[in-house]
């Protein structure tokens, strides 16, 4: 019986670890969030999410998607707007902030989990990577070129032009209508 | 272990198993181990258990059609509707193979699989409308909830089909059926279709070898645990063995030679043609419900709305009579027997 003693308590202790590591929120705590008011010394970068290509190619959408109401009809999830860039931010850390202000969901996976070293967005406001045809995810650009790092390894300056753009044909219609010759990579 | 010593020791082979009941029982008044043989009491067998397996009395061919049939439809399956037609069907299908007591059991330790499995999908899914409340930052939402759900689903269906497969197409079946044309392959199906079953059985055997010999005859959780590791250490050593053997003493009897002949008595019935067709036109249905979008369903972003109307209730029964053909036919047959008692 002492042996069982033991083994529930190391089970005990064990699921006490599990959910004292684990950080449970409401929906209206974790939404209970102020963007920084922007004064005359704060860097600010502007940052968009867009999905326009998603409307030229709205008959590979996902059917779910295309019934929903999700995918604005002007391809502007988020329209171009300046936010505070805070000291040691990456691009990553600023799409998470202004998605957890502005209430659209987010999707991504762990740096630790690919073997790219950087964020992988997976989805935001339920428009994922493959949504909308084989090729099809999101990448970001940088002052209108594709950044040669993935989003949580780039740290953004002054007045840089941030977008986060849905592709439906691995950056290469997005490439096709920013003028660009080479095609652009995902945003990991 | 120093009260044992006076314990009659068996070796695993020997124990017997079948008509004996082995057991160590503690004495009550010095409190040492006994080992207690008793005459197992003779299973009784009613008329009734010898027809609840109608529907595995068909032919190997039909039965092997219908279970590609129904596994294919049960994991392609989203729609509710079809994954509880699916699930009801096995379930029923087992029960009435296996009695109330087994199935009841089974489903108690099932519903357990299904909640772990549910639960898992909204740890590594965030997608989804309706979020319940945040954990780490991330989402957990109820259609990822709902996913999750909707997959246990399938997959515990899944494995009430294959459980009910085991006495349904049997090894002689599976032989007959591709013994000829592919030897190799249907011997090892055969085989590791048959393997489940057949460790459970050495498992029961082993263990009791082991409590006959006094070992793990504690009532504490820790010790019923290593008894489990040295049970399974000892069916893998069985495990491997068993396998050469079958595979050597199949090969003795000339298996998958030229020329080899077989037997069987397995004939195409009318019976077996009335079920084949009645398959047929199920499937006929249920594939030009499909092409029609009745079985459309989706979870993400938001769980969608069920289709109603005469048509979509006409294709969920559809379904739900493919899937409760076995049950249909065992239970037929049952009550058939019954009435013919009177």
């Amino acid at each position: 019986m002492k042996k069982d003693l033991l083994m529930l308590g190391l089970a005990a202790v064990l699921i006490l670890l599990l959910v004292s590591g684990t950080k449970f929120q409401s929906v209206e705590d974790y939404y209970l969030t102020h963007a920084d008011d922007i004064t005359d010394e704060s860097d600010t970068v502007t940052v968009s999410i867009e999905c326009g290509t998603v409307l030229k190619n709205w008959e590979q959408l996902d059917q779910a998607l295309r019934e929903g109401t999700h995918i604005p009809k002007d391809g502007f999830i988020l329209a171009p707007k300046e936010y505070v860039l805070r000291k040691g931010d990456t691009a990553f850390d600023l799409l998470k902030r202004i998605t957890r202000y502005e209430q659209i969901q987010l999707e991504y996976q762990g740096e630790e989990k690919n073997p790219y070293g950087s964020v992988y967005i997976k989805g935001i406001q339920y428009l994922y990577e493959f949504s909308c045809g084989p090729l099809s995810g999101w990448v970001f650009q940088v002052n209108g070129s594709t950044g040669k790092t993935g989003c949580s390894r780039y740290y953004p300056k002054d007045g840089d032009v941030l977008r986060f753009v849905y592709t439906c044909d691995l950056g290469r219609d997005i490439a096709r209508e920013d003028g660009e010759g080479d095609s652009c990579e995902k945003s990991h | 272990m120093k009260n044992h010593t006076d314990v009659l020791i068996v070796s695993q082979n020997e124990v017997p198993s079948f008509g004996y009941l082995c057991r160590s029982v503690t004495n009550s008044s010095d409190g040492r181990r006994e080992l207690e043989v008793r005459a197992a009491p003779s299973r009784k067998r009613s008329g009734m258990e010898i027809f609840m397996n109608e529907f595995s009395r068909r032919h190997p061919a039909v039965l092997f059609l219908y279970y590609l049939l129904v596994l294919f439809l049960t994991m392609f399956a989203v729609h509710p509707a079809a994954l509880a037609a699916s699930f009801g069907g096995a379930f029923l299908f087992y029960l009435a193979e296996n009695g109330v007591k087994t199935a009841m059991k089974d489903l108690a330790y099932y519903c357990g699989v299904f909640l772990l499995l549910a639960v898992l999908n909204p740890i590594f899914s965030h997608n989804g409308e309706t979020v319940l409340f945040f954990m780490n930052d991330r989402p957990v939402t109820m259609e990822a909830i709902l996913y999750g759900a909707a997959m246990a689903a399938m997959i515990v269906s899944v494995i009430f089909w294959c459980k009910c497969y085991q006495t349904v197409l049997t090894t002689d079946k599976v032989l007959y059926l591709f013994g000829k044309t592919v030897p190799r392959l249907s011997l090892v199906l055969s085989m590791s279709l048959r393997f489940f079953p057949l460790l459970k059985e050495q498992a029961g055997r082993i263990g009791k070898a082991q409590k006959a010999m006094g070992m793990y005859a504690k009532d504490s959780l820790t010790d019923r645990l290593l008894f489990h590791v040295r049970l399974f250490d000892s069916l893998l050593t069985w495990m491997l063995e068993n396998a050469v053997e079958t595979a050597d003493s199949m090969k003795a009897r000339g298996y998958g030679l030229k020329g080899r002949s077989h037997f069987s008595l397995f004939r195409f019935e009318k019976r077996d043609g009335t079920l084949l067709g009645a398959m047929g036109i199920l499937t006929l249905g249920t594939g030009a419900a499909a092409i029609g979008g009745m079985y459309r369903f989706h979870y993400y972003p938001g769980i969608s709305a069920m289709q109603t109307g005469l048509w979509a209730v006409a294709s969920d029964l559809l379904l739900v009579l493919l899937f409760l053909l076995p049950f249909l036919i065992d239970v037929k047959e049952k009550i058939l027997w019954k009435i013919s008692l009177r």
